[in-house]
């Protein structure tokens, strides 16, 4: 019998179908790609550890004991340490003014609610600690790190049968949590949603692969068709780790505005900016980076002042649903999601084509 | 580690590792982006004073690097914390500091 072009090391390592991961901060999207064959891993880097138990509880009650998996965002690196008020008295008044500008030539409202920065408890390494105490008490089946190198915690991990994964946007970084004994990488190209790295992601995910010592290799960055998936596999990846895909699928908790915009922008209306963050990230252009690109903006202030020049912006445009201003990130696959679809049938066409997709290689006619 | 030891959150224990003291080195950085559901990148290249501190159990250990002589543009501070598996040296790249 011919072999099955996506059942791959990925499903065999979780006895799942499809090789497709939903990155999601959605709990309905996860039940909905998990109980239709997919996998999902749900995003819960800014909730506290009692949030964290309270998703896993939510979701187990409704895909039972089919495995899933948890993304936190481990720090790589840490700035000397400085509470919100004098880390705001370092913003220089020149970016004060740029940001003003853009607040009065927009007619940005103010944020309804408080400005969700003095929601936080802290970003530092004993929140992400914490975070991590609960999934290893609750044995999520797959802990993925986002960003820092999570070589630390695999003993923890494998002690408990928990699957860790890496996601890099370099090579020498995939090399070396794959030396530490990671279980798996994520090789995340320029083309994703959000914290992307430099690499194109045709360009990473072969090279990651080859050095991945037979582990496997998830393609993530612009996958929204079956297509892409057929290719990520060619080039050796196990799956896909995909996020812009599900941001406007009927579960998503994304506002309506926002899944409007995704529905009607391509590639080109996404933006690889500073201007939010101070760290690049790709997302759907909006009033505030635009401003920040033009010659005359100063250059944007690094993490995290830049942020607290943002979020007024941010939560002034989410907060009062003006669509003209509101952003979210985005991939550049963006292209292909021209509906709202339940995630049940984005994991069935996905599937569909790239099984098209294989037939149509190697077909005789 | 034994199953049944719990990791423990709260200790930062400092220390001195001699042998990377002086290296200049790159930091792979980063982290989650206060009050947001996103995360950011940010790539530094400086010399380890060889300073750390080992947070928790089983212990995550940071370096400091200073004499940053790349840096994210108006980074205004003169040192960051870089976690030890993204700390890679110029001379000794395949080295993960902190490692026998
Ligand atoms: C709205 C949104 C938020 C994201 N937040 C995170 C995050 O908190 N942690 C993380 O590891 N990746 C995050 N990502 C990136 C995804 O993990 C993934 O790498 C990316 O979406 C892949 O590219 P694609 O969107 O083109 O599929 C986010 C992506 C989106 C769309």
């Amino acid at each position: 019998m011919a072999k099955n072009p996506l059942h791959t090391p990925f499903c065999e390592m979780f006895g799942i179908e499809y090789p497709i991961i939903a990155f999601t901060h959605c709990k309905d999207v996860v039940v909905a790609v998990t109980n239709a064959g997919g996998f999902s891993v749900l995003g819960e880097a800014m909730h506290t550890p009692d949030e964290i138990a309270a998703d896993l509880k939510w979701i187990r009650d409704r895909i039972g004991t089919k495995p899933f998996g948890v993304d936190l965002v481990l720090p790589a690196s840490v700035p000397p340490a400085g509470g919100l008020d004098e880390l705001k008295s370092k913003i220089p008044q020149g970016h004060r003014d740029y940001a003003d500008m853009i607040h009065k030539k927009y007619d940005v409202p103010e944020p309804k609610g408080k400005e969700a920065l003095h929601q936080w408890g802290g970003l530092n390494q004993q929140m992400a600690r914490a975070q991590l105490e609960v999934l290893l008490e609750e044995r999520v089946p797959l802990l993925a790190s986002g960003l820092g190198n999570p070589a630390f915690i695999l003993d923890a991990a494998h002690a408990r049968g928990i699957k860790v994964f890496g996601l890099v946007g370099k090579t020498r970084q995939a090399k070396r949590e794959i030396e530490a004994g990671v279980d798996g990488i994520i090789a995340q190209g320029f083309d994703a949603a959000g914290h992307t790295g430099e690499m194109g992601t045709f360009s990473i995910v072969p090279e990651v692969v080859s050095i991945a010592q037979g582990k496997p290799v998830i393609a993530a960055g612009g996958v929204t068709t079956g297509r892409h998936l057929a290719a990520a596999l060619c080039l050796g990846a196990a799956g896909v780790w995909t996020g812009t895909l599900w941001l406007a699928s009927r579960e998503s908790d994304v506002d309506m505005i926002i899944k409007e915009r995704l529905i009607a922008s391509t590639a080109e209306d996404t933006d690889f900016s500073k201007s939010i963050s101070g760290m690049t990230m790709r997302v759907l252009k909006c009033p505030w980076t635009t401003e920040w690109k033009k010659p005359e903006a100063p250059a944007p202030l690094p993490a995290p002042y830049q942020m607290l020049l943002s979020s007024p912006y941010i939560q002034g445009a989410n907060d009062n649903r003006r669509g003209d201003l509101m952003t979210e990130a985005a991939g550049q696959g963006v292209s292909f999601v021209t509906a709202m679809k339940p995630a049940r049938q984005i994991v069935m066409d996905v599937v569909d084509e790239a099984l098209t997709t294989f037939e149509n290689l190697t077909g005789d006619d | 580690m034994d199953e049944s030891s719990k990791p423990t959150t709260d200790r930062a224990v400092p220390g001195f590792d001699a042998s990377v003291a002086g290296k200049r080195a790159e930091c792979d950085g980063g982290g989650p982006i206060l009050g947001t559901r996103y995360a950011g990148r940010q790539e530094f290249t400086g010399t380890l004073s060889g300073e750390f501190v080992d947070h928790g159990d089983p212990p995550w250990r940071w370096y400091l690097l200073k004499d940053l002589e790349r840096k994210p543009d108006n980074y205004a501070d003169e040192c960051v914390w870089c976690e030890s598996g993204s700390v890679f040296l110029v001379d000794e790249p395949n080295r993960v500091p902190g490692r026998p």
